[in-house]
C-alpha cells in the first residue's frame, strides 16, 4: 500500500479510528492521544537526549508499507506466521490483549501502534522446539527517499517452546524512515535466541518489547552495521520467577553515523538474571550511545543482573556517551556495571606488527576481533556465520582477516 | 649482521641508554646482562622499532641498513624477530593463523609465493614439537590464557616458524621453571645456525648455561661496562653486578 501524500509524523495521525475490533480501536486512540499530548522526542527528553531526531520529527514522509517485514525463510513444521492485517479482520479476539504488552507506548512507538497497518504474528504452540531458524527481512523499498514504514512483529512462544529468530533490516537509501516495533510473549520455560542485523543505511526507530514468564529464556544479538540515524530500544520485562535474559550487541559507526542502543531490563520476579555486553567501535565522525538501564523491583529478590560497555574510538572526531545505571529496591541481589571507552591497545598492535603484519592489517584484526566476540556468543553457527560476513563486509582486508580471527 | 653505534634512547625525557656500541657477527650470539632497570628491555624494544623511544644519538645498523629508519613490520620482513618478555594476549585473534599472516606477509617481502594451509600446518606441526608446544595452543587466540611459561614457548614457536636472520630474546627465561627452561633452550639451541645471530638478554646466569654464548656484555645504567666470552657470565653470578662493575676491565 503506497499513499504519496506526504505528511509530517504527527500530522500523519488520523482524528479518529474507525476500523479494526473495538479493543485496538483504543489501543490506537490511546496511542495517538499520547503523542498528541506529549508530542515526539525532543532533546530536552531525558531518554531521547543523545539522539538527534529533531530532523525526523520536522520532515515529510510518505507511507508505504510493501511487503515489510516479510518471511525469507521456509516456515518450519508446528510454526504459524500470520499477517497481522488478516487477523485483526477474521479472527480479531485472538490477538485482543497480546498487543502493546508492556503497557502504553510512547514516542515512537506510540506513532507505530496508532498507524501500522500490517505485520506479522509467529507463534510456536507449546512444547514446539523449532530447530530451524525463522527470518524475516525487513527491506526498505527504494522507490521514494522519504517513505515511512511501519514493520510490527508479534512473537508469542507457548510454554516449553523454542524458537530462532533471524531479523535483518536492509536498505541502501539514507532518507526513508522504518520505525519498527517487535514484541516478544514467552510463556513459562520458553526459549527464544533473538539476532538483529541492522544494515539499513538510513533512518531506523526500533524497538523490542519481551515479556518472560517463569523460568523462561531471552537470548538477544544485535549487529549494528551504521545507519544515518538509528535508535534502537530493547526492553525485557523478567516478570515469572528464574526467568534469564541475556543482551549483547555490537555496533561498527563510521562516518557521520549516529548509532543509538539502549536496554531496559525489568526485574519484577525473584530469582532472575539478566546479563548485558555491548561492544562498540566509532570512527570518522560517527557518534555511538549506550544506555542501560536495570531496574530491580522490591520483590526481585535473589536477582543478578550484569552490564557491560565497551567502546573502541579510532578518531578524533568519533564519540560515544554512555550510561549505564542501575535502580535497586531489593536487597539481596547480585549486580554489577562497567563502561569503558578507549583506543586500540598499543601493546596489541606492536605485537602483531613486531611479528610482520602491516599496520593497516593490524588494525583492521584488532577491530575485528573486538566484535566478533560478541558475535562468537551466538550459539547457532548459521547465523553466526552470517553476522560474521555482516562484519566482515565492513571491514578493510576482509580476506585476510576471515583466516585470521 | 647488527651494529649499535653510540646509541643514546630517551624514555619521557629521561635518558636511559646512554652511548651503547654493540656488534653481533653472523652467525654469534650474543648475551646482553644487566640488572633491573639497567636498560634491557628498551633496547630490545628500540630494535624491534616500537613507540615511545626517542633515539637522541647514534644509529643502528641492520644488514647494513639504517634499522630505525624501518617500520616494525619492515623490521620483521627483513629477519628481526624480538621475542617479547611479557608476551600480551590478544583475544579473538587466532594464534595459528595469525602466525601464517606473518609468515606470509614476510614471504611476499622476500618475493617468495605464500605458503598453502597444508604446507604451513605441517611446519606448523614441526616446530610446535620442537618446543613441545600442545597443538590446541597452537590454535587458541594469541597467548589468550597461556601461563607464562607456554606465552614464552610460544615465542619460541613463533620464533622457529619465521627464522628470523637475527632474534633478539628479552629476557625469555623470566618466569620460567628448571624444565621449561631446559625446553625454551632446547628450542633456541635448535635455531642456532651459521647464518643466524641471536641477542639473548638476561637478568641470570642460569640461562646462560643452557644457551652458551660467543660474546657476553655487562649492562648498567645505559651503558655497556665490560664485554667478555662466556665466563664473564659466572663471575656476574658469583660476584655480582656490582663488583664487575666496579672491576677494572682486563
Amino acid at each position: 500500500m503506497t499513499d504519496a501524500t506526504r505528511q509530517t509524523l504527527l500530522g500523519s495521525l488520523p482524528t479518529s479510528f474507525d476500523t479494526g475490533p473495538e479493543w485496538l480501536r483504543a489501543l490506537r486512540g490511546r496511542a495517538a492521544e499520547a503523542l498528541r499530548e506529549q508530542g515526539l522526542p525532543t532533546k530536552r527528553t531525558e531518554a531521547w537526549r543523545f539522539t538527534p531526531v529533531r530532523s525526523v520529527v520536522s520532515a515529510e514522509f510518505s507511507r508505504d508499507d510493501r511487503g515489510v517485514p516479510s518471511l525469507a525463510s521456509s516456515l518450519p513444521e508446528g510454526v504459524t506466521a500470520r499477517s497481522l492485517r488478516q487477523v485483526l479482520q477474521a479472527e480479531p479476539e485472538l490477538l485482543e490483549g497480546r498487543l502493546d504488552l508492556g503497557g502504553a507506548p510512547t514516542h515512537f512507538a506510540a506513532l507505530n501502534t496508532a498507524l501500522f497497518s500490517d505485520g506479522l504474528w509467529i507463534d510456536v504452540p507449546a512444547g514446539t522446539i523449532v530447530e530451524r531458524p525463522i527470518e524475516l527481512t525487513h527491506a526498505i523499498p527504494t522507490s521514494s527517499d522519504s517513505s515511512v514504514v511501519y514493520p510490527r512483529v508479534l512473537i508469542t512462544l507457548g510454554d516449553n517452546a523454542e524458537l530462532t529468530l533471524i531479523e535483518t533490516y536492509a536498505g541502501t537509501e539514507v532518507g526513508p524512515l522504518t520505525n519498527s516495533v517487535v514484541e516478544v510473549d514467552l510463556s513459562c520455560n520458553a526459549r527464544m535466541s533473538h539476532a538483529r542485523i541492522h544494515e539499513n543505511a538510513g533512518l531506523q526507530v526500533g524497538r523490542v518489547d519481551v515479556r518472560q514468564d517463569t523460568d523462561s529464556t531471552y537470548r538477544s544479538t544485535v549487529v549494528t552495521l551504521g545507519g544515518a540515524l538509528l535508535r534502537f530500544d530493547v526492553r525485557c520485562m523478567l516478570q515469572g520467577k528464574g526467568a534469564e535474559c541475556q543482551l549483547d550487541g555490537a555496533y561498527l559507526v563510521e562516518g557521520d553515523d549516529h548509532v543509538d542502543h539502549h536496554t531496559t531490563v525489568e526485574h519484577q520476579a525473584s530469582h532472575c538474571r539478566s546479563a548485558q555486553t555491548y561492544r562498540g567501535i566509532v570512527s570518522g565522525k560517527g557518534t555511538a550511545v549506550f544506555d542501560g538501564l536495570v531496574v530491580v523491583h522490591r520483590d526481585a529478590q535473589k536477582t543478578e543482573a550484569h552490564q557491560e560497555n565497551r567502546n573502541l574510538l579510532l578518531s578524533e572526531t568519533a564519540t560515544v556517551h554512555t550510561k549505564p545505571h542501575l535502580e535497586i529496591d531489593a536487597d539481596d541481589v547480585i549486580c554489577s556495571h562497567g563502561v569503558t571507552v578507549g583506543a586500540l591497545d598499543e601493546d596489541q598492535l606492536f605485537y602483531l606488527r613486531a611479528r610482520g603484519i602491516p599496520e593497516d592489517l593490524a588494525h583492521s584484526m584488532l577491530t575485528y576481533a573486538f566484535l566478533e566476540s560478541i558475535v562468537d556468543r551466538v550459539s547457532h553457527e548459521p547465523t553466526r556465520a552470517r553476522m560474521r560476513e555482516a562484519l566482515l563486509a565492513r571491514m578493510p582486508h576482509r580476506e585476510e582477516i576471515r583466516g585470521v580471527t | 649482521m647488527l651494529k649499535i653505534e653510540n646509541l643514546h634512547v630517551e624514555v619521557d625525557g629521561k635518558p636511559i641508554l646512554k652511548g651503547i656500541d654493540l656488534e653481533v657477527g653472523v652467525g654469534q650470539v650474543h648475551a646482553l646482562m644487566g640488572p633491573n632497570g639497567s636498560g634491557k628491555s628498551t633496547l630490545s624494544y628500540v630494535l624491534a622499532g616500537r613507540d615511545g623511544y626517542d633515539v637522541t644519538k647514534g644509529r643502528v645498523l641492520y644488514k647494513g641498513k639504517d634499522l630505525l629508519e624501518m617500520a616494525p613490520e619492515l623490521r620483521a620482513a627483513e629477519g628481526l624477530f624480538l621475542g617479547f618478555q611479557y608476551p600480551v594476549a590478544i583475544p579473538g585473534v587466532s594464534n595459528i593463523y595469525f602466525l601464517k599472516a606473518a609468515l606470509n606477509a614476510i614471504r611476499a617481502h622476500r618475493g617468495e609465493e605464500p605458503l598453502d594451509a597444508i604446507d604451513f600446518m605441517k611446519l606448523s606441526k614441526e616446530k610446535a614439537a620442537l618446543v613441545e608446544l600442545p597443538d590446541e595452543l597452537t590454535k587458541r587466540a594469541v597467548n589468550d590464557g597461556f601461563s607464562g611459561g607456554e606465552k614464552k614457548r610460544n615465542e619460541i614457536f613463533q620464533m622457529a616458524i619465521l627464522e628470523p636472520s637475527l632474534a633478539v630474546l628479552d629476557e625469555t627465561d623470566s618466569g620460567l621453571d628448571i624444565d621449561a627452561l631446559k625446553v625454551v633452550a632446547k628450542g633456541v639451541n635448535a635455531m642456532r645456525s651459521p647464518e643466524r645471530s641471536m641477542l639473548v638478554i638476561t637478568h641470570y646466569q642460569r640461562l646462560l648455561d643452557h644457551i652458551v654464548p660467543d660474546v657476553v656484555h655487562v649492562l648498567i645504567d645505559g651503558r655497556i661496562v665490560r664485554s667478555g666470552d662466556k665466563d664473564l657470565a659466572k663471575q656476574l653470578e658469583e660476584k655480582g653486578y656490582s663488583e664487575v662493575r666496579d672491576a677494572p676491565q682486563l
